[in-house]
């Protein structure tokens, strides 16, 4: 366990290096001057020879990407080009807005289409099972800024039940929920359907199975034989799926997060991209990689969790 | 267990009674009418046996019993009357109250009929919901003990454990406790050896025997195995193509069946047949389609003794006793035969095609294939994780100094239980496993460790019949195209493929029609012939057969291993034939080799090994192997224990920890090969004489 805890961390850095590596190289890949490129063109001469200190860009470029991955080790992410203020502080003001939207989208995916999946799966071809697979296909066929701007439309601009845009006032947080709702709708819709499908589609396989029919001929539960028996073991490809899709959230929210105007780190990158705000670029791409790293671990020390056979091959 | 079943027949209170059960399947080929009119009582405190062959409607009435059918099965008729209640037409609640509580099973197959996320200690406590009055830890106090009456040693702690670290023979031992948990009414067993080797099923028919003597329990026992039948069971019902065929006391029916059908299958178990003659007796024919069953007897078409009046009437219920009971024309009426039953020395059933059977030849002296001192190590962890875990070895030894010779027209037997190597050896010998030492020789050239590129003109001349007859074919290639298929991979042109086809296909004794049919239209022995076929397609000198009869019926495997020897005997075939199955391989096996932990322990003529064995280990399989014969019923079990994990290996003989005469010595020196004067070698310290 220890060990393969110890190859999985060597390897989630060996990813976050080349991920460092391909960010690190854009500099130097755009034509031009990485300090002209990075303040413009009427910048001044003293302001790009203090921006090239500043970024050690006279010294080799092997030896600015060690600085690169040290400083990113200590946590320091360098400096805004605008604000001049600390990369690894806007990132995380916006992470907590990002992590909020993805888990609660993702929150309420599971709650629906885990159960719809099982329910599914126990009566196949019954009017339930029926409607969950045209909805399942339905909800991942639409494109979620389509849901987005519906969602917007419909319950914001046209009921006025819920807020449009905004992350709501700082400190309220019902007012702060309440802002989470339509986005949470827009990018969970989707997972609803492939966890229904997916979570169907194990079910049944593990329904057929031999030590279910043991379950249910020493009597027990038909609740007890679907929820306690079969589940547990279809939820494992489940758990992996989840763990893809929650870490993918996090940068892919960018749709919700510009439509309803909300702060994010996907919002934050695009803009920093847009603007050729290159520090905010690499921080903010270097945070997301890393969670996504590290749910996908959480999912797999998850399923080892759940299977013992999985925990002792760790 | 073994109660006088001469008293008082038809005595008895009468537990379970199965009244003219009938049952559909509905499928897209149409209604399959799996059971029609079945009848017979259980009586209680006995041990009652089903026996048939596949689609009998054997396992079908077990499920019918539990109202766990699939969901495509719909009873047509009939009534299962348990104590006071018809469970046909119990609701489901009431059925849930049985289940488990008065009515248990053991399953077949206990490697995929366990969770495998749950412990032991957790699926026992479920199995004991019923009870809120009893706390959490008063039933793993019950548990605990149950597993300790099965033999499980330290329950108090692999109570705790999964499914997975149980070995086979264990988990069956659990599968058992976990039936026998709530001390039902009555216990069905379905094939409870099936997926066991022969010394954990000589185990488990002991423990069966033990309990049921000591528990007075009611068991229905459901298997194609007719040893275990007769080493189980007071009463049996014999089934044939959804009927009971023949009904009675195990003896009246071991001894003296009065159905043509139950006589076939007595005479087509190899265990019984004493004389090794080469060729097996077989009964014609297939089962018959049960869409739209025949108007006459339902065996009629495959029997041997059929008459005008067995196609157009149903056959008449002839008793013997109130409990031994018959339906064959043969006994009664118009068709009433005197003469039948014939003696048992008569045998009723054919034998193939051509039934002057021993044609053996002797081998000639030349070898075909020649393995010395063969190893073949597996790689157990990662070059980085056993350094930091300070591990001296990553290996294991999978076979270990194996040395055997097959000579062309020479049939030799591989035998050894699971995980003794005997799979492994067969695979490495086609290069598909590569052995770290040693030789391999085929016609005198050494193949061991060539290149592919060099091994695959050689490979013409090496065929493998796989274990699985369906799962090794695609399913997506219709019989021609598997059965061409090897020349496409040699890249052989210049041959009429459908003409090669239609070649094979005879030579296996395959209707043509089969030829556009797809892997999952054919049944198990249709199966094994297309395996056959696509083995000699290229005209080998050496087919390695891995479990060639595995998952055939008995009527059926005949055929298999006559087909088989017909074509040594034409084609001067070398056979490799790895198996477990100990009464097949004495009928067609000139040599025979048998592992444990794959080292070879004794290798000889197979009659000199049967008639005499040398090392414990082949004893205890020879006596292993349950006799279908209820007067030769077992008092002990030879050997007990389990195969140990390769990971530790004894570091004397491997056999030692399992050995009823094992030394010091034993367990301190590995015994090296020994060749005795008559040319047998075998690997013992104190071989038994």
């Amino acid at each position: 366990m220890g060990f393969y805890l110890l190859k999985r961390l060597g390897l989630a850095f060996a990813v976050i290096c080349a991920v460092v590596l391909v960010l690190f190289s854009l500099l130097y890949l755009i034509p031009g001057d990485p300090a002209t490129i990075a303040l413009g063109p009427r910048a001044s001469p003293e302001a790009i020879a203090r921006y090239a200190e500043r970024m050690h860009l006279d010294e080799p470029i092997w030896r600015q990407f060690l600085i690169f991955i040290g400083n990113a080790l200590t946590g320091d992410l360098g400096v805004d080009v605008f604000s001049e203020r600390s990369v690894t502080t806007i990132v995380g003001e916006r992470l907590g807005f990002t992590l909020a939207l993805v888990g609660l989208g993702m929150g309420w995916a599971m709650t629906l289409g885990i159960p719809l999946g099982c329910l599914a799966a126990v009566r196949p071809n019954s009017w339930l099972d029926r409607v969950t697979g045209v909805l399942s296909v339905s909800t991942i066929a639409v494109p979620s800024f389509l849901v987005s701007i519906w969602a917007l439309l419909i319950f914001a601009v046209h009921l006025r039940w819920l807020p449009a845009i905004g992350a709501g006032e700082p400190g309220d947080v019902v007012d702060q929920l309440r802002h989470l709702i339509l986005p949470a709708f827009a990018i969970g819709l989707s997972w609803v359907g492939y966890l229904a499908r997916m979570v169907r589609a194990s079910m049944l396989e593990v329904m057929g199975e031999t030590y279910i029919r043991s379950a249910r001929a020493f009597g027990l539960a038909p609740r007890r034989v679907v929820f306690g028996y079969a589940l547990r073991v279809a939820i494992l490809p489940t758990i992996t799926l989840i763990g893809m899709g929650f870490g993918g959230l996090i940068s892919s929210t960018v749709f919700a997060e510009i439509i309803f105007a909300r702060p994010g780190i996907g919002k934050l990158i695009f803009d920093a991209v847009m603007a050729r705000n290159f520090p905010i670029v690499q921080g903010g791409v270097l945070v997301a990689t890393g969670l996504y790293i590290l749910v996908v671990l959480i999912s797999d020390l998850l399923i080892a969790w759940f299977d013992p056979r999985v925990r002792e091959s760790l | 267990m073994a109660k006088d079943t001469g008293t008082g027949a038809g005595a008895g209170e009468i537990l379970l009674d199965i009244r003219d059960l009938s049952l559909d399947f509905r499928t897209p080929r149409g209604r399959v009418k799996a059971l029609r009119n079945v009848s017979f009582p259980v009586r209680k405190n006995r041990v009652i046996g089903i026996v048939g062959e596949s689609g009998s409607g054997k396992s079908t009435i077990l499920w019918s019993i539990l109202g766990l059918l699939a969901k495509n099965a719909e009873v047509t008729g009939g009534e299962i009357r348990f104590e006071d209640r018809d469970l046909l037409h119990a609701s489901e609640p009431q059925l849930r109250a049985v289940r488990g509580e008065e009515i248990s099973v053991v399953f077949q197959d206990p490697m995929t009929s366990q969770i495998p996320v749950l412990t032991y200690a957790r699926q026992m406590r479920d199995i004991l919901y019923r009870r809120p009055n009893v706390s959490v830890a008063e039933k793993r106090r019950m548990a605990v003990e149950m597993l300790a009456k099965v033999g499980i040693p330290d329950p108090e702690k692999r109570i705790d454990q999964y499914p997975h670290h149980f070995s086979g023979g264990m988990r069956q031992r659990a599968g058992i406790a976990m039936a026998l948990l709530t001390g039902p009414k009555l216990l069905l067993a379905d094939e409870p050896t099936t997926a066991l080797d022969v010394t954990m099923e000589a185990q488990i028919i002991h423990l069966l025997q033990d309990l049921q003597k000591e528990l007075d329990a009611t068991v229905v026992l459901v298997s194609h195995n007719l040893g275990l039948i007769a080493e189980l069971c007071d009463d049996v019902v014999v089934m044939y193509a959804g009927e009971v065929v023949e009904a009675g006391e195990v003896r009246e029916i071991f001894h003296s069946p009065q159905h043509p059908y139950t006589r076939a299958l007595l005479e087509c178990d190899p265990a019984r047949i004493d004389d090794v003659s080469r060729k097996l007796p077989v009964i014609p024919g297939d089962i018959p389609d049960l869409t739209k069953p025949r108007a006459g007897c339902i065996f009629a078409p495959r029997c041997q003794r059929v008459q005008e009046i067995c196609r157009t009437e149903k056959p008449p219920r002839v008793a013997r006793s109130p409990v031994n009971m018959a339906r064959c024309h043969l006994l009664a009426g118009p068709a009433h035969d005197p003469d039948w039953p014939p003696d048992p020395s008569v045998i009723t059933v054919g034998r193939g095609v051509e039934a002057d059977a021993t044609t053996h030849k002797v081998p000639a002296e030349q070898t075909l294939l020649e393995v010395s001192d063969l190893n073949v190590q597996f790689e157990t962890v990662g070059r980085i994780s056993a350094w930091l875990k300070g591990l001296e070895t990553r290996h294991v030894d999978a076979v270990l100094d194996v040395s055997l010779t097959v000579r062309p027209g020479e049939t030799v037997g591989l035998v050894g239980e699971s995980g003794s190597g005997k799979t492994t050896l067969g695979r490495s010998v086609l290069n598909l496993v590569a052995g770290q030492a040693g030789s391999v020789r085929f016609e005198g050239q050494e193949i061991r460790a060539m290149p592919e590129a060099r091994f695959k003109p050689l490979r013409r001349d090496m065929a493998m019949m796989f274990q699985d007859p369906v799962g090794s074919l695609s399913p997506r290639k219709s019989v021609r195209a598997l059965i061409t298929e090897p020349f496409l991979i040699h890249g052989i042109t210049g041959v009429d493929l459908d003409a090669e086809a239609e070649r094979l296909a005879d030579m296996v004794r395959l209707p043509k029609p089969f030829l556009s049919r797809y892997p999952h239209e054919l049944s198990g022995g249709q199966a094994r012939r297309v395996g056959v076929a696509r083995a000699l397609a290229l005209n080998p000198k050496l087919i390695i057969a891995d479990e060639p009869t595995a998952g055939l019926d008995v009527s059926v495997q005949g055929e298999i291993l006559n087909l088989m020897a017909d074509l040594q005997a034409e084609h001067g075939l070398g056979y490799l034939i790895i198996t477990h199955n100990l009464p097949v391989v004495r009928h067609i096996a000139d040599r025979l080799a048998i592992m444990y932990l794959g080292r070879i322990v004794e290798e000889g003529r197979t009659d000199a090994v049967f008639a005499h064995p040398v090392h414990p280990y082949t004893r205890a399989l020879v006596e292993g192997v349950p006799q279908p014969d209820p007067d030769r019923r077992r008092v002990h079990v030879s050997i007990s224990g389990e195969v140990p994990s390769l990971l530790n290996r004894p570091k004397g003989c491997d056999f030692a920890g399992r050995c009823p005469i094992a030394q010091d010595r034993c367990r301190a020196e590995k015994p090296a090969h020994v060749t005795m004067p008559d040319g047998r070698r075998h690997a013992c310290h104190f071989p038994l004489t």
